[in-house]
């Protein structure tokens, strides 16, 4: 049924940082179905911070937007046109008759193998979405999955290797609770919810991260999986130590700290030309390093180092680069699916980077993003298919126009 | 024969080719010592290298530390300044709670944050919590409650963090709110502890720092302060409605006291109304016979008899005086006497007064001063009831100036009323007495009052007769140097009050 707008398409974006979890919830989806101008919304992104309680945050979205397509997650924070919020929740609704989505979700993935877990989401998204033209599929994962790159090799040996895929790693701020995703009227975790977008719509992907290469180059000389074992034939934590000397102990605590987020590992990609990072997220007791995603064995790796302005100028690559992808169409909605990391450098001058993006996109453009906990994305390069991969501490802009 | 000279030219070929080998040998051997040389120097350049990027890491390591101390301690201090401005601006308990925004308080940057008051029985009752379960925060208490210690020395004043509490302090702290970091703070208020402000982190990563400690303190003491400020408005506000109500029931007494007072003087006119109608008629036959008698035409009267009779005609004069001096004074205050308002030169009437009263002047050599103000307007008055001011007024300065003394009567001009003043240098009136003098039947005790007779009522119908014109009297007076009265009388009573 369209509505009384008879617009192709109209973005709404709400948000609010009420205290009370329902309200919020009012308030927010109230602000984004106004954004709408009287029409259904076809589908709708949740992202809520950890300070709410999703189980009644998500009714009342869900009944406010009348049952949309929505999928979403916990987030450390939200990023919106005019600020950034450590605590709220943010409803964007799409209301169009030119685009299409299909959306779906997989739970219970630590039984499951990753392929399996990808192949099964993008089969129920498929599903849902029909025939129509593909242009992204954007979804969002559980990071305590600590190696997706298989499931993104069989997302996109499912949907297909010529649009690009993004995701976000759901996470919250307060450590003892579980992050969660969100699936059309569900609270899930330990789950994968997923939304194809397509038909008449153009999409425009840029990633960057802004960190540099810092001292000699080392050789992984023994990696299996997300774990390195050792670089230059050492234990893989050494390469710590010799940077950091004591100090390299914090990484051994419950939390790796903001160490590992400061200094990433970067694994040079031949292909693309730049650096793949890698947060260092656990370090076992012989010394090797686990990481989120796969690591190739014989390949160079560096430290890392990045700075608030490498950060800032980073983030205005990857607006250019999402431009630039958009093939001369106008941007309608701007999504950044962005590092908390980066959210824990940048501090008080996080938004500078939302400045940045604002101008290359104009500063009245619709902006909603969310700090993750590890990005997928297509990485920097001119290759024809865009091979996602898990990255961490970047910065992803997904134009739609 | 022709094989020798290709023997020699193939010795001399492989003497000189061995000689370039030779040499090309030299040079690459030169040249490999070169460059294992350059590789050497690369090598120790790149390490050389390396060595200066731990430096840069550890030097980028201490910045960043130092410029997250520095956002959460800008972080801390934006969301102190929000939250004390917040609740410095109301005196209501609840209202401070309410304004201490969750969202502020997390600003501090803190994952669990508890704020527990006293209440009336000395319990803790949870008024904010960040990161507590309703459960933790009841074990939080009563945790709290067994742990004398640590709540006696947080009633003295003493605040805890991990960084520098006893071992002991910090293990209790550590196992009853489940953190690794925090501050523990009392919420102290003039006098006493009102509550206590809890934060804390329990991961490693974010370990409370002298700043925290510093900013939870100041947040301690503001909203301590905030408590004192609305607990003392409470009080007060309390003690003002109580006031307020004494106030007004003291307020509704008087006025039925006021009542009752007024009843009971109309009670007593109208008494003194009835008597003096009642008394005056005898009196009028007893001074008619009297003055009968004396005259001898009911017969000779000895001389002692028409002595006596002479006073009893002098005394039934005295008593017919009072008597009307009463009805009058009755009269005025109930209200019935038709007051005859007309222009009056006021000169003219203290002229007829001075007339009147010149022969007792004479009697006692007082001298007669008048300083009446030039442009004085006719005064709309009473004409007869004035002249008995002024009858009475230099009546009474006569009686108590000795021979030879000044009787004064000065008329100014205010800007609504004329301000008259009788001043005599007689015997004056003590302070005590002062302000009873317009009593009725009050008398001065003093020498002359025992001698000549008097009814006291005179001050006291002046009184009423300058009231009823809306004027206003009241005396001065300095022992044997003199009195003075000063009374106002409106230029036209009837005229509105304006400014």
């Amino acid at each position: 049924m369209k509505g009384i707008s008879e617009v192709s398409t109209q973005i709404g974006i709400g948000f609010s940082r009420h205290l009370d979890s329902q309200q919020a919830a009012r308030e927010a989806a109230m602000q984004a179905k106004t954004g709408l101008r009287g029409a259904d919304a076809a589908c709708a992104m949740l992202l809520c911070t950890g300070h709410y309680d999703p189980h009644k945050i998500v009714p009342v979205v869900n009944e406010t937007l009348r049952d949309p397509r929505m999928v979403g997650c916990s987030t450390a924070g939200i990023i919106l046109s005019g600020s950034i919020e450590t605590r709220g929740v943010a409803v964007l609704a799409i209301a169009s008759d030119e685009m299409k989505f299909g959306d779906g979700f997989v739970e219970h993935i630590d039984t499951m193998s990753p392929p399996d877990v990808g192949t099964e989401l993008a089969k129920r998204c498929l599903n849902d979405f029909g025939a129509h033209g593909r242009q992204v599929f954007v979804f969002f994962v559980d990071s305590r999955l600590k190696n997706i790159s298989p499931l993104l090799k069989s997302v996109q040996g499912t949907l297909g290797d010529i649009f690009p895929v993004v995701g976000a790693g759901s996470c919250n701020h307060l450590q003892d609770k579980d992050a969660f995703k969100i699936y059309r009227d569900r609270v899930l975790t330990n789950a994968v919810s997923g939304v194809i977008m397509g038909g008449h719509m153009t999409v425009g992907v840029g990633s960057r991260h802004g960190w540099r290469p810092l001292g000699k180059p080392r050789t992984i000389t023994g990696a299996a999986g997300n774990i390195i074992g050792s670089i230059d034939g050492k234990p893989a934590y050494n390469i710590y130590e010799q940077y950091f000397e004591e100090e390299a102990a914090q990484l051994r605590g419950r939390r790796s700290g903001q160490m590992a987020i400061l200094y990433p590992l970067g694994i040079y990609i031949e292909e693309s030309r730049n650096y793949l990072l890698r947060n260092a997220v656990d370090i076992r007791s012989d010394g090797s390093i686990v990481c989120q995603g796969d690591i190739p064995q014989g390949t160079r790796v560096h430290l890392m180092i990045g700075n608030k302005e490498s950060c800032k100028q980073a983030a205005r690559g990857a607006a250019e680069e999402a431009r630039q992808n958009l093939l001369g169409k106008d941007p309608k909605l701007i999504i950044v699916l962005e590092s908390m990391s980066r959210l824990k450098l940048l501090g008080r001058m996080a938004f500078q980077e939302i400045v940045k993006i604002k101008e290359v996109f104009g500063s009245r453009i619709p902006v909603i993003g969310m700090y993750t906990n590890g990005e997928v994305s297509p990485m920097q390069s001119t290759e024809r298919f865009k091979r996602p991969h898990l990255q961490n501490e970047s910065i992803t802009i997904l134009a739609i126009g | 024969m022709t094989t020798f000279p290709l023997l020699l030219a193939v010795g001399v070929f492989t003497i000189i080719l061995g000689t370039v080998l030779i040499l090309l040998l030299v040079s690459k051997t030169e040249q490999l010592s070169r460059l294992q040389t350059s590789l050497r120097e690369m090598t120790k350049s790149f390490n050389d290298l390396d060595e200066q990027a731990k430096l840069i890491v550890r030097t980028d390591l201490e910045l960043n530390k130092a410029q997250e101390e520095l956002d959460k301690r800008l972080n801390g201090l934006d969301a102190l300044q929000k939250t004390s401005r917040l609740i410095s601006t109301t005196l209501d308990e609840e209202e401070i709670f309410k304004r201490l925004d969750q969202s502020l308080i997390v600003d501090l940057g803190f994952e669990k944050n508890l704020i527990c008051v006293y209440d009336k029985d000395q319990a803790l009752q949870c008024r904010l919590n960040v990161g507590f379960s309703p459960e933790d925060v009841q074990f939080v208490v009563t945790s709290l409650e067994k742990e004398r210690s640590l709540t006696q020395a947080l009633k003295e004043g003493h605040a805890f963090t991990s960084a520098a509490s006893s071992k002991q302090a910090k293990e209790s702290i550590i196992r009853i709110f489940d953190v690794e970091h925090f501050v523990l703070t009392p919420i102290l208020t003039q006098n006493n502890i009102s509550g206590i402000l809890f934060v804390g982190n329990r991961s490693n990563a974010s370990a409370i720092t002298e700043g925290d400690e510093e900013l939870v303190s100041v947040l301690a003491n503001q909203i301590g302060q905030a408590l004192e400020n609305a607990r003392l408005f409470e009080q007060a506000y309390v003690a003002s409605q109580v006031l307020e109500s004494k106030v007004q029931e003291r307020t509704k007494q008087l006025a039925l006291a006021l009542e009752e007072v007024k009843e009971i003087n109309k009670m007593k006119s109208e008494f003194i109304s009835a008597v003096s109608h009642e008394l005056r008629t005898p009196l009028t036959s007893i001074k008619g016979y009297a003055s009968l008698l004396i005259t001898g035409k009911l017969g000779a009267v000895p001389e002692t008899v028409k002595e006596r009779l002479e006073k009893i005609n002098a005394h039934s004069d005295n008593l017919v005086k009072m008597i009307n001096n009463l009805l009058d004074i009755a009269r005025i205050e109930s209200g019935r006497v038709e007051m005859k308002m007309e222009k009056c030169d006021i000169a003219a009437i203290i002229e007829t007064a001075h007339d009147l009263l010149t022969p007792q002047m004479r009697e006692k050599n007082l001298q007669w001063k008048t300083d009446i103000s030039e442009g004085i307007p006719a005064l709309v008055l009473d004409k007869h009831q004035v002249e008995r001011i002024f009858i009475n007024l230099v009546g009474n300065a006569i009686k108590f100036t000795p021979e030879n003394g000044t009787i004064t009567v000065r008329v100014r001009h205010d800007p609504r009323a004329a301000a008259i003043e009788v001043s005599d240098t007689g015997i004056g009136v003590s302070k005590a007495d002062l302000n009873k003098l317009f009593d009725e039947f009050y008398r001065v005790d003093n020498e002359i009052n025992q001698s000549v007779k008097g009814t006291g009522l005179g001050l006291s119908l002046v009184k009423k007769i300058v009231d009823v014109h809306k004027g206003k009297i009241w005396v001065t007076s300095e022992l044997t140097r003199g009195t003075t009265f000063h009374f106002t009388l409106p230029f036209d009573p009837a005229a509105p009050v304006t400014g």
